[in-house]
């Protein structure tokens, strides 16, 4: 099992050494969008105007542009899981301290007063 | 902990620092990206072979390098500014440690119930048992019961201190004469290591801390022991 993860952990790519790749959520993703988007948009405005320089021009601002808009895209709804399984968590804690008495969050409202008497 | 050579953050043992890593994360792509952008634009021009006497101005690329910077600025300050607040919040604390920093050792109280204080000095290189860290280990570590909201109220006797524990995502000041608050939730158990942040002499790297996270049951039989040998 330890070996296991420190193999995982050695094969991880690090971007200028600091942005881990494997391991960060949504990284992976956008930058394999960005290479796409960056291969898609060079090679259209080569097909269009046949400049060369100026399609790999296009092909990095392609890239940036892909690449920001997967990950911000990938992270707000990271972001948004994130803060359901938190939300989750508290209330599976909750369910497990209060269950049986009165501040059960499971417990549906009486209509009548009093509620049950133990 | 950290490991040698580390250049990472540590594992994250606080929702806050877990929301750090992520900002981190967040923030270092945006500069990775900039950075590609920008040395691209170096390599560009280093090997662009005309030179264009007569470009006075040109208004579309103005408007593109004023409004994206403000567009990503914005990217990135939201979710700080989310961050900023959010380490600000003390919600009903469980327990509430006082941390004092000395020179060269901290001194921790807990005087929540009973009156329990204790120092807390570093364990010397040639003391340590095998398995246990140079300059981080010490001889009495700061107990608190993990999953529970913990104020720490950090001062000082002498001089200046700062009270920091990385995997926590925690750093405060601690000045003489005044009374810094800060809080935690330990979400996991486990040993986590700092070192004082602020210079305070000769053995100012010498007077680290080690804050361990466990069940409340361990918490109370520990806080029990520790009150019957004082």
């Amino acid at each position: 099992m330890a070996e296991e993860e420190q193999s995982s952990k050695k094969q991880s790519l690090k971007l200028m050494g600091i942005l881990d790749i494997q391991n960060t959520p949504c990284a992976r993703e956008a930058l394999l969008h960005g290479a796409g988007g960056s291969v898609v948009s060079g090679l259209a405005y080569f097909l269009a105007t046949s400049r060369v320089k100026r399609s790999f021009d296009a092909g990095v601002a392609g890239f940036i542009l892909t690449t920001l808009g997967s990950w911000f895209y990938c992270r707000y709804n990271n972001a948004k899981l994130r803060v359901q399984q938190r939300l989750i968590q508290d209330g599976i804690k909750k369910k497990v301290m209060y269950e049986g008495t009165s501040l059960d969050p499971s417990r549906k409202p009486r209509g009548d007063d009093g509620g049950s008497q133990t | 902990m950290a490991h040698p050579s580390q250049l990472g953050f540590q594992d994250a043992a606080s929702p806050v620092m877990e929301e750090l890593l992520h900002f981190h994360d967040h923030a270092l792509m945006i500069v990775f990206l900039i950075s590609t952008l920008v040395l691209y634009i170096i390599v560009a021009m280093v090997t662009a072979k005309v030179t264009n006497k007569y470009i006075i101005d040109s208004q579309e690329i103005e408007i593109v390098w004023t409004v994206l910077p403000a567009v990503i600025l914005t990217l990135i300050a939201l979710p700080s500014l989310r961050i900023l607040y959010l380490m600000d919040e003390i919600n009903d604390p469980h327990l509430t440690v006082k941390a004092m920093g000395h020179q060269w050792y901290w001194s921790y109280e807990y005087t929540d119930y009973e009156n329990l204080g204790f120092d807390s000095y570093m364990i010397p290189t040639q003391d340590l048992s095998p398995g246990q860290f140079r300059l981080l280990e010490t001889d009495h570590r700061m107990v608190v019961p993990m999953e529970s909201p913990i104020r720490v109220l950090v001062s000082a006797e002498d001089v200046l201190h700062s009270w920091a524990v990385p995997a926590l995502g925690v750093k405060m000041d601690g000045v003489p004469g005044r009374l810094n608050q800060t809080a935690f939730i330990a979400s996991r158990p486990g040993v986590f290591y700092g070192q004082c942040s602020e210079i305070c002499g000769a053995n100012h790297s010498f007077m680290p801390i080690v804050v361990e996270a466990v069940p409340l049951e361990h918490f109370e039989n520990w806080s029990s022991l520790m009150l019957e040998d004082a």
